[in-house]
């Protein structure tokens, strides 16, 4: 019978499992985030730097497709800590213009619509608001980032062999654990500017500052008071640290990977201080 | 949850914002749960209506006392109770870039029901509630009336048992009044689902409650059962009638009635229960009196609601009472 026909009866069938029900927010906002073409195309235009690198392994793997090569340059291009850690630069760039892309509209469209209160009368609290939301970025910044990453390093295993990866199994544990690292904060950046800021083009802005100005005001400190812990305040550059850290590449100069890591975790701490204050159903003026 | 589970149960709710405290402990029950019955809640701007809904939704924390909704204390098990009710909030809230029918099957998805199941009953609240033809529709191309609608579409696509509506017909024309009015009633009679409804206007809430809560300053004032009131024997006549009425007084026992002459053939009559209004037709014809005038009636809620805000010293009904005692 047509729906039409039908009539309104109340639903009395069986309910999903309480736990998994915030996932409906991802699953959801995915389709509406892939449905932006520049969000599409972005994401496919990421594609192009793991797919050189797999070129790059399948290369170095193939000593005698480098027969007419100099040795020295043949010694250079390994795959390893260093390789592991170009390929994320380039991918976490990537992430950040995505994220910067796709985050505004996750929770800044809610607060202007005024539909948190319509989402917190049902069985969602607004930790698993929160945590929906941080999942949407996550997933979509992780089919750029750590994926692709882990399939280059299972492709490396597969061409190099069972010793490679004995000898080199940290290397992908630190760039899946580093790439989350990042996705974390680009999320909360993300989702923090876009609870504060309605408009999406001014959210997607914000979130992009957000990043240059600290690194401008991290280089600032650096300069003005002549000293190197100034960075530990920039984001890009105390996450650079930890990954070089878990990639076993040499540190740069300036605060260590273990003070970076803390600065990493006050920063998160901060930014879910600042969207715990706006996500809620209704806002009371004292 | 056992059969007289009330829907609302209140004791000594007080609820601060800021240094502000809105609501001054109040302590109630109203409805029984699985009655299909409606409460209203009535009172002017700042009565601390909306401040007890939110409270009642877990929006908002008690400062003292407590708050249970369908059984569930407010404050620390609303995970259970949010799953059973359904919230239609006064300001608009809405996904603006998602069909109706999206957003409708996203929230009832979100109350537990499956992706099918939800897709099928959105298509189908969304025909009841008179949006089929445009729920493909982005939200944010609707009219006041269709957000309204749509509202009301997310807040019972998953059948809740209680339904909180925050002023339904804001903003509506007469005929989606009508429409919202007639749909509120429908919940009640034909699925069985409490409604708690929060508005300012009182014949709203006289055509579709039946139990009402007038609040004045953050404490409730009234409580009364409409429907008790309706069957109750506060009924009246005004009436007005030339010729000798000077024996219709000594009469008026004749049908059980009471009443008092006001002046120049001017009578106030109260009915007992079972007493037809026919009956005043009958005497007063017998009298050979001419009716110049006959207005038969209940209190309204309007005369109630002055009442309670102080307006009115009486209603009218209480009036007829005091003045058929003397």
């Amino acid at each position: 019978m047509a729906v039409y026909k039908r009539g309104y009866r109340r639903y009395t069938g069986p309910l999903t499992g309480r736990w998994t029900r915030f996932l409906v927010l991802p699953r959801y906002a995915w389709r509406r985030i892939y449905q932006q073409r520049l969000v599409l195309l972005l994401t496919m235009v990421a594609f192009v730097w793991p797919i050189l690198c797999a070129g790059f392994i399948y290369l170095t793997n193939h000593v005698e497709l480098l027969q007419g090569l100099d040795r020295e340059f043949r010694e250079f291009i390994q795959v390893d800590g260093r390789f592991f850690s170009i390929f994320m630069y380039v991918q976490a760039g990537f992430a950040v213009f995505l994220a910067a892309l796709a985050g505004p509209g996750l929770i800044a469209p809610d607060l202007a619509n005024n539909a948190l209160p319509l989402y917190f009368s049902r069985p969602l609290t607004r930790w698993s608001y929160a945590l929906a939301r941080l999942l949407v970025l996550v997933g979509m910044l992780s089919v750029v980032t750590w994926i692709p990453g882990l399939i280059l390093f299972w492709l490396q295993v597969g061409l190099a062999g069972g010793e490679w990866f004995q000898a080199n199994w940290t290397l992908g544990a630190g760039m899946v654990a580093g790439f989350l690292v990042w996705l974390l904060i680009l999320s909360l950046v993300a989702m923090a500017s876009s609870a504060y800021v309605k408009w999406r083009v001014v959210a997607a802005a914000v979130s992009l500052a957000f990043f240059f100005i600290l690194s401008g005001v991290a280089e600032m400190i650096d300069n003005v008071l002549r000293v190197r812990w100034g960075h530990i305040i920039d984001p890009a550059w105390a996450v650079n640290q930890v990954w070089r850290a878990l990639l076993g590449v040499t540190p740069v100069e300036g605060p260590g990977a273990v003070a970076s890591a803390w600065a990493l975790a006050a920063m998160v701490l901060l930014l879910v201080v600042v969207i715990e204050r706006k996500l809620r159903p209704v806002e009371v003026v004292s | 949850m056992s059969s007289t589970t009330p829907v609302v149960e209140l004791e000594n709710l007080k609820v601060r914002l800021g240094r502000r405290e809105i609501l001054h402990g109040i302590t109630c029950r109203l409805g029984v749960s699985g009655t299909g019955k409606a409460v209203g809640l009535l009172g002017p701007n700042g009565a601390g209506k909306s401040t007890l809904i939110l409270t009642l939704l877990g929006f908002l924390r008690p400062s003292a006392g407590r708050a249970r909704i369908l059984g569930f204390d407010c404050a620390r098990s609303m995970g259970d109770a949010r799953s059973r009710i359904g919230y239609m909030p006064e300001n608009d809230a809405f996904i603006g870039d998602m069909t109706a029918v999206a957003f409708v099957r996203q929230m009832a998805e979100l109350s537990g029901l499956p992706p099918e199941a939800a897709l099928e009953k959105a298509h189908q609240v969304l025909f009841h509630v008179g949006l089929g033809e445009a729920r493909y529709r982005e939200l944010r191309t609707y009219s006041l009336g269709m957000k309204q609608m749509a509202k009301l579409a997310q807040a019972i696509v998953h059948g809740p048992e209680l339904v909180v509506l925050d002023e339904p017909t804001n903003g509506l024309d007469p005929a989606a009044r009508r429409r919202m009015l007639k749909l509120i009633t429908e919940m009640k009679s034909e699925q069985g689902m409490n409604v708690l409804v929060c508005s300012h206007l009182l014949r709203d809430i006289e055509q579709v409650c039946d139990e009402a809560v007038i609040m004045k300053e953050g404490a409730i004032v009234h409580h009364c059962d409409l429907e008790e009131e309706r069957r109750s024997n506060r009924s009246f006549v005004e009436l007005e009638v030339t010729g000798d009425d000077g024996n219709l007084r000594a009469a008026l026992p004749e049908i059980g009635a009471e009443g008092v002459s006001e002046g120049f053939g001017r009578w106030r009559i109260v009915l007992p229960p079972g007493v037809e209004v026919d009956a005043i037709w009958g005497l007063v014809g017998r009298q050979k009196l001419l009716v110049r005038k006959l207005t038969h009636r209940r209190d309204t809620l309007e005369e109630i609601f002055l009442k309670a805000m102080g307006h009115l010293a009486h209603t009218p009904g209480e009036a007829s009472l005091e003045v058929g005692q003397l």
